[in-house]
């Protein structure tokens, strides 16, 4: 067996193949109708955890990792919830490494480093499966403790499915080796004691974004339940899809649609407006000019949202602000901001191209410095003049910048930009059919309504999701087009 | 050369000065009114409302201010303590990962990057990122949750790495290695050494945040005393209730207390630093977003 694999043509073809057909069994013995956990039993479970006979009836005797969920809503098991939901998200990263390693055994494309690649990937697809599976057994004893008693037993499918990934696995690993020596590459050990420096360098920042980043991503679930601190992190009732119908019937569209459009607005009008600053202040003669009206516009940047709102309240405010002084002093009749929603989109982004104007002057700025000189001094000697410069030169040299920031942008429509709208807005509730984006609503949830912090979280993941998916698809569509305006 | 200065360059010259001109003036002006606000005698602004100059000038806000300090002076000293607590380990944190991933013999140098990179692609949300500090590692009305947001962020972290290949060149390294220097040896006595520009960008960026940060001690404060500067001021705006407790402890009547023009010398008090700093820090920004910028 050993020999034949390390047989370039023959036996790593067949190695490929049948620790493929792995991956492709893993993956259908993990679809929807295989039952990986036997509900046992039910005549005295039942009543132990306060399953009634109507809510019986909707129950099954054995559930797969995809509808166990159900089980947890269904049968009122909040306390299982939490668990259930991360094996779901280990059920969907070993759908996706299965599938991708199914995808490169077919194509079967040549790199550099050989069939590495290929053999880094199939080790992950074996190695998600085999975590899959240790977790689900993990999971019935996890809920058997919970029941008190043997409520859940683990399918022999979950075993059967092991062995085969370890043989699987170890065949891979056989492979590689051999593949190893061939391009002098080394595995994840060596590189760990070869650069044991660089790792332990890591530390901080591995816990860093653990803390900040990763783990939360696991409080997903609590966009599904109706979370209450009385049956805190572990035990909230599960609800399935309700926050997002509540969410859908409610304020999910108004909330769409001022994030989306406020940031169209944004990106648009703030990128126009810096690219002329941009443009006048490198053609201005005089350098100091040039110097002092950069470092001006730039001061903005620089000050805190809470400072905007000073700013905000001393322009507008009924009784002193500055604007309605100057209206009443030329006889007209003073203007109820704060009441009047009409006016806030127009303030909203005014606010923010002030915000950001010097920002983005300097990024700008950058490039335009990076065109080369000698393209203007041809365009005067052929007689162009310095609107010809710009129209010509300036802008077709700028596109590539503008097109990226477009792109970078994009990528974040769905997210709102809180600290201006919560500073300019605050709890001014005249204005939210205007005013209020996901983020101001999430954030009020959090602070002023603990009751309905999965609502809040349903609305949180509904613009983490959307947004990933418009970045990835705008980056995919980008990078078939044209590939060095690509994000990643 | 003799330039011939052309009608069109004249006329482009007229319209650049008049509308950057313009622009700077709508910047700044917005300062302008609240700095002589915070000068105004209060009558006044309630009689005629704000204006660009100021007008009956005074300081006795300032003045009431500062009769009872202890509340801003406690909010400023927490706000420098989570400035430099921040800034410090961030900054070293930041260079620390940059350097990694800028080792072309560092294996999964890319895997990293990508992970770190992930971070600003996809997230929790802000309510599962609320709930790991407040409930799971239960630190509600600690200092951590406040500063530790922040030390890191991918954006500066690419900016670092940007800076690390730009200033020290990969032949460098490679010829101390064969020197036989190691890592910490290379990090601290070869890069460091030279990264002058590129920590005091990054530091001011980090600075600059922690500095202007409210909404995390909005979110995780208990008590006054953890507030940050700029949450400090967003109460006092809010409530007229904090302006009678300080009215109480000062002994004044409520009526005395300035009321308008003392939100106005807060906000003064509050930005006073970062615009005192601007002028003099403003390049390392400017090069920072440029280099950012070059390198996408």
């Amino acid at each position: 067996m050993e020999e034949r694999l390390e047989r370039k043509i023959w036996g790593r073809k067949t190695g490929v193949v049948m620790t493929a057909a792995v991956s492709a069994i893993a993956f259908i013995l993990s679809l929807p109708f295989v039952s990986w956990v036997k509900v046992v039993n039910i005549s005295s479970l039942f009543p132990k955890i306060g399953i009634s006979r109507e809510a019986a009836a909707d129950l099954y005797q054995g559930y797969s990792i995809f509808n166990l969920l159900d089980f947890v809503q269904k049968g009122g098991q909040g306390k299982i919830g939490l668990y259930a939901m991360i094996l779901l998200m280990l059920l969907i990263a070993a759908w996706y490494f299965n599938l991708a390693y199914l995808w490169k055994a077919v194509r079967n494309k040549k790199r550099k480093d050989g069939d590495l690649g290929l053999y880094a990937a199939g080790r992950l697809a074996m190695l998600s499966v085999l975590l899959l599976a240790g977790a689900s057994v993990g999971f019935v004893a996890f809920s058997n403790s919970r029941f008190g008693m043997k409520g859940f037993s683990a399918s022999p499918v979950i075993y059967l499915l092991s062995v085969l990934c370890i043989m699987a696995y170890a065949v891979i690993k056989r492979m590689e080796k051999k593949e190893r020596e061939l391009y002098h590459e080394h595995g994840l050990l060596k590189e760990i004691r070869k650069n044991w420096v660089l790792f332990l360098m890591l530390v901080p920042t591995f816990v860093y974004f653990m803390i900040n980043s990763y783990l939360p991503m696991v409080g997903i679930y609590y966009a599904f339940t109706n979370f209450n601190f009385r049956d805190g992190l572990w035990a909230s009732p599960f609800v399935g899809m309700k926050n997002f119908e509540f969410l859908l019937k409610g304020d999910l569209f108004r909330l769409t649609r001022n994030t989306v459009l406020y940031n169209v607005a944004f990106i648009l009008l703030g990128n126009v407006l810096q690219i002329i600053f941009a443009i006048l202040v490198s053609q201005v003669s005089k350098k100091w000019f040039q110097k002092t009206s950069q470092t001006l516009m730039f001061m903005p940047y620089f000050v805190s949202f809470v400072l905007l709102k000073v700013l905000v309240y001393n322009l507008f405010e009924y009784d002193y602000g500055l604007v309605n002084n100057i209206v009443t002093s030329l006889g007209g009749d003073k203007i109820d901001f704060y009441n009047t929603p009409a006016y806030w989109p127009f303030l909203i982004v005014l606010f923010n191209l002030w915000k950001g104007i010097g920002y983005g002057m300097v990024v700008y700025l950058a490039s335009i410095m990076g065109i080369d000189g000698e393209l203007y001094e041809a365009a005067k000697v052929d007689g162009a003049n310095v609107f010809h410069q710009i129209r010509y030169i300036t802008l077709p040299l700028l596109k590539p910048t503008f097109i990226i920031l477009l792109l970078y942008s994009l990528g974040g429509i769905m997210k709102g930009q809180f600290e201006l709208f919560y500073q300019m807005v605050g709890n001014n509730g005249v204005l939210y059919n205007v005013t209020d984006i996901i983020d101001t609503y999430v954030y009020r949830i959090t602070m002023t309504q603990p009751l309905s912090i999965g609502l809040g979280t349903a609305a949180g993941l509904y613009q983490s999701v959307f947004g990933f998916v418009i970045v990835v698809v705008t980056n995919w569509l980008i990078k078939r087009k044209n590939p060095q305006y690509a994000l990643f | 050369m003799k330039v011939k200065i052309s009608k069109s360059m004249i006329v482009f010259q007229c319209i650049a000065y008049v509308l950057l001109a313009l622009g700077a003036v709508v910047c700044v002006a917005p300062f302008l009114i609240i700095l002589s606000g915070s000068l105004t005698d209060d009558a006044i602004i309630i009689k005629e409302g704000y204006s660009i100059l100021p007008r009956g000038f005074t300081l006795a806000a300032y003045e009431t201010i500062f009769k009872v300090p202890g509340e801003i002076l406690q909010a400023y000293k927490m706000t420098i303590f989570y400035t430099v607590v921040g800034t410090v380990l961030g900054l070293l944190m930041i260079t620390l990962t940059a350097y990694v991933i800028s080792r072309k013999e560092f294996k999964y140098r890319n895997q990293v990057s990508f992970l770190i990179y992930f971070t600003t692609l996809f997230g929790g949300g802000m309510i599962p990122w609320y709930l790991m500090y407040a409930n799971v590692l239960n630190l509600k009305g600690s200092t951590f949750p406040i500063w530790f947001p922040g030390l890191m962020s991918p954006f500066l972290i690419i900016l670092m790495r940007t800076f690390i290949s730009e200033s020290v060149p990969d032949a460098i390294t490679e010829s101390a290695k064969l020197d036989g220097a190691g890592h910490v040896t290379i990090f601290f006595r070869i890069i460091l050494p030279v990264l002058g520009p590129g920590l005091a960008t990054v530091g001011l960026f980090l600075a600059l945040g922690y500095w202007n940060d409210w909404y995390r001690s909005s979110m995780f404060s208990v008590s006054q005393d953890t507030w940050e500067l700029q949450f400090y001021l967003y109460n006092l705006l809010n409530a007229s209730s904090s302006m009678k407790q300080m009215a109480q402890s000062a002994n004044i009547a409520m009526t005395d207390i300035p009321t308008q023009s003392m939100k106005l010398a807060m906000a003064v008090v509050v930005t006073g630093p970062v615009l005192l700093f601007y002028p003099f820090v403003q390049r390392y920004f400017v090069s920072g977003i440029t280099v950012g910028a070059v390198k996408g």
